[in-house]
C-alpha cells in the first residue's frame, strides 16, 4: 500500500512528528505542508500543543487550506489571535519551540538560501526572500525545513548566499538547537558531533543511495537509519479532508 | 476631533514622489488596493516600499513603474509563485531590492512607533543578510551594555506614508479592524502620514458605543477614504475572500507581456470609487 501514498502525505506525517505535545509551533507564508503537519499533530499526538498560525489565529480548527497560508479562513475555530510581532517576542524569549521554514538551496551545514541564485553583483534568479529565516533559524530549538525537490541543485555543498544560518554560522549556544530536513526523498538531520547533514530515514520506495545521488555533497548516514514511517489510512484521510482540492500538491508541480 | 474624510484622489495627493511607504495587511489580505490603483493613476514615481511580507500590493506599483526601491522580508505570491513584476524588474536592474527579514522590519516599525532610534533583536547574526544591512546602515551588530550579549540594532523605520485598509472608520479617523490586524496598529503609530481606507464609514457615536473595538484612535490618522471592496482582489475579513482567479490573470498578464492591458482594463479604464 505504500506505493499508493502521496509523497506530500508522507512528508506531512514526518513533519508532524517533529512536534511533541506541549510544543508551541508556528508556520509562515506559502506553507501548505506545515499547516497540515501542525493541524495533524494537534488532532493526533500533540493535543496540548499551541498552534500559532501565520494567518494570526491560535489553535485554529483547519477545515481546509487555501492558496495563501495567511488566508483568514484558516483561522476558523481559533481561540484568539496572536500577531507575528508577538510570536517573534515569544521566539526571543526562547518559547517558540518549532518553526517550519522553506529553502531554495540548503547545504551540508544546514545553511539555507532564499535570497538569490548567483552572486550579489550578478543575480541570476531573484528569489522571494527568507522571511523569518535569518531571525528564527539560529534561535529556535527545533527548525523543520521542507523541500519538495531533492536534487544536487537544491542540496548543494555550499549555498550561494546564507539567508538562514546553518551550524557553521552560529554561536556556541545556538549549536544546541536542532534542525530537521524533510524532503521528497527522506528525512535528514544534524544529530552528530560535527553538526553536518545525515540521512535519518528514506521514504518508502527510495534508498540511502538514491538520496546520496540526489545530493551535491557527501552525506553521513545515521547509525539507526530506517524507512520513514508510513501514515495510516486514517491519517491520510485526515490530511485529505483538510485539503480536498490537493493544494498540498502544488509545491510538487512540474 | 478633526474631520479627515477625503476622496481617494485627494488622499493619494498626500503621497509624494520618492516617499517611503508601507501598506497594511499581509500577502493577499487587507492590502489597500483601491488606494494603490489611484497611486498608479496619478503616476507616482520613485517610491521606496517597505514591508515584511507584501504581495500584489507592492508588485502592482512595481509593474506600473512607481517604485525605485523595495525592502521586504519576502515578496512572493504565496502558492501562485514568484511576484512577477518584482522578479522581472529586479532581475533587469530596474528596481533595487534591499532584502530584509520579517523581524528586523517589524522591529524597525516598532522603534519608530516608540520614538526611539533603534531596537535590538536576536537572531540575524551569521546571515549574509546582515552584511547587506550593515552596508545599507539599517542593522548593526552591538553588545548589550548590561549582559554583553551580541545583538542586532535595527534602525527605526518611519514611513512617510502608511496606508491601511479597514472594515470600519469614522470621519475623524477612528478605526476598527476585524480579524487579524498584522502590524497595522504599529504602522499607524510609526508613520508620518497615515491614510486609512475603509469598507464602511460609520458614525462616531457607533465608535463610542464600543471603544473596545477601536484599534487605531483618530489622532493618529490624517485621512480617511470610503473604499468599498477597497482590498480587492485581496481579502477583507468578514467581507470578501481573495480572488485567486483574478490574481492568476494578473500573473498571466505579466508573464505574457500584456501587463499594460491589465493596467488599462483594471485601473486606468476604471474610475476610482
Amino acid at each position: 500500500m505504500s506505493n499508493q501514498i502521496e509523497t506530500a502525505d508522507l512528508m506531512i506525517y514526518a513533519m508532524s512528528r517533529e512536534i511533541t505535545n506541549h510544543d508551541t509551533a508556528l508556520h509562515g507564508v506559502s506553507s501548505p505542508l506545515p499547516v497540515l503537519a501542525m493541524s495533524l499533530a494537534l488532532k493526533t499526538h500533540a493535543p496540548d500543543m499551541a498552534f500559532i498560525s501565520g494567518a494570526g489565529g491560535v489553535d485554529p480548527d483547519i477545515e481546509r487550506i487555501y492558496l495563501s497560508s495567511f488566508d483568514p479562513r484558516q483561522n476558523s475555530g481559533a481561540s484568539g489571535y496572536f500577531g507575528l510581532h508577538e510570536v517573534f517576542d515569544l521566539a526571543q524569549r526562547g518559547e517558540l519551540k518549532v518553526m517550519f521554514l522553506g529553502s531554495a538551496q540548503i547545504d551540508k551545514s544546514g545553511n539555507t538560501n532564499l535570497s538569490f541564485i548567483g552572486s550579489k553583483d550578478n543575480i541570476k534568479v531573484q528569489l522571494p526572500g527568507g522571511a523569518a529565516s535569518a531571525f528564527l533559524m539560529p534561535i529556535t530549538p527545533q527548525v523543520v525545513i521542507w523541500s519538495t525537490r531533492h536534487t544536487p541543485r537544491t542540496f548543494v555543498e555550499e549555498v550561494d548566499f546564507v539567508t538562514g544560518q546553518g551550524y557553521n554560522h552560529r554561536s556556541e549556544a545556538q549549536m544546541e538547537n536542532e534542525m530537521t530536513i524533510v524532503s521528497n526523498l527522506g528525512v535528514m538531520n544534524f544529530k552528530n558531533s560535527n553538526r553536518v547533514m545525515q540521512i535519518q530515514s528514506y521514504h518508502p520506495g527510495h534508498s540511502v543511495d538514491e538520496i546520496q545521488e540526489a545530493t551535491g555533497f557527501d552525506l553521513l548516514v545515521a547509525d539507526d537509519v530506517s524507512e520513514t514511517p508510513v501514515p495510516t489510512d486514517e491519517t491520510v484521510a485526515m490530511i485529505k479532508a483538510m485539503d480536498p482540492d490537493g493544494i498540498r500538491m502544488s509545491e510538487f508541480g512540474k | 476631533m478633526k474631520n479627515v474624510l477625503s476622496s481617494v484622489e485627494d488622499a493619494v495627493k498626500l503621497v509624494k514622489d520618492g516617499d517611503v511607504m508601507t501598506t497594511g495587511g499581509a500577502t493577499f489580505h487587507r492590502a489597500p488596493m483601491e488606494f494603490l490603483r489611484e497611486v498608479v493613476r496619478q503616476g507616482k514615481k520613485d517610491l521606496v516600499l517597505i514591508d515584511r511580507e507584501p504581495a500584489i500590493d507592492f508588485d502592482l506599483l512595481i509593474g506600473a513603474g512607481c517604485v525605485d526601491k523595495v525592502r521586504a522580508g519576502l515578496l512572493a505570491f504565496e502558492l501562485l509563485g514568484f511576484a512577477p513584476n518584482f522578479r522581472k524588474k529586479t532581475e533587469a536592474g530596474e528596481v533595487i531590492t534591499k532584502e530584509g527579514a520579517c523581524q528586523p522590519i517589524i522591529a524597525g516599525f516598532r522603534a519608530a512607533a516608540m520614538g526611539i532610534p533603534s531596537l535590538p533583536v536576536k537572531g540575524m547574526l551569521g546571515s549574509d543578510l546582515l552584511d547587506i544591512s550593515e552596508i545599507l546602515g539599517s542593522q548593526m551588530q552591538f553588545e548589550d551594555p548590561f549582559t554583553g550579549e551580541k545583538l542586532i540594532a535595527v534602525r527605526a523605520i518611519e514611513p512617510d506614508v502608511v496606508v491601511l485598509h479597514a472594515q470600519y472608520a469614522d470621519e475623524y479617523g477612528n478605526v476598527r479592524i476585524e480579524g487579524p490586524k498584522y502590524e497595522d496598529v504599529i504602522k499607524a503609530k510609526a508613520g508620518k502620514t497615515v491614510i486609512v481606507t475603509a469598507e464602511e464609514i460609520i458614525s462616531n457615536d457607533e465608535f463610542r458605543k464600543n471603544p473596545d473595538a477601536t484599534c487605531i484612535p483618530h489622532f493618529l490618522v490624517d485621512a480617511v477614504v470610503l473604499a468599498p471592496n477597497g482590498a480587492y482582489p485581496c481579502s477583507c475579513f468578514n467581507r470578501y475572500d481573495t480572488d485567486y482567479d483574478h490574481i492568476r490573470g494578473y500573473i498571466d498578464a505579466v508573464n505574457s507581456d500584456t501587463f499594460d492591458d491589465y493596467l488599462n482594463e483594471h485601473i486606468h479604464g476604471r474610475a476610482s470609487v
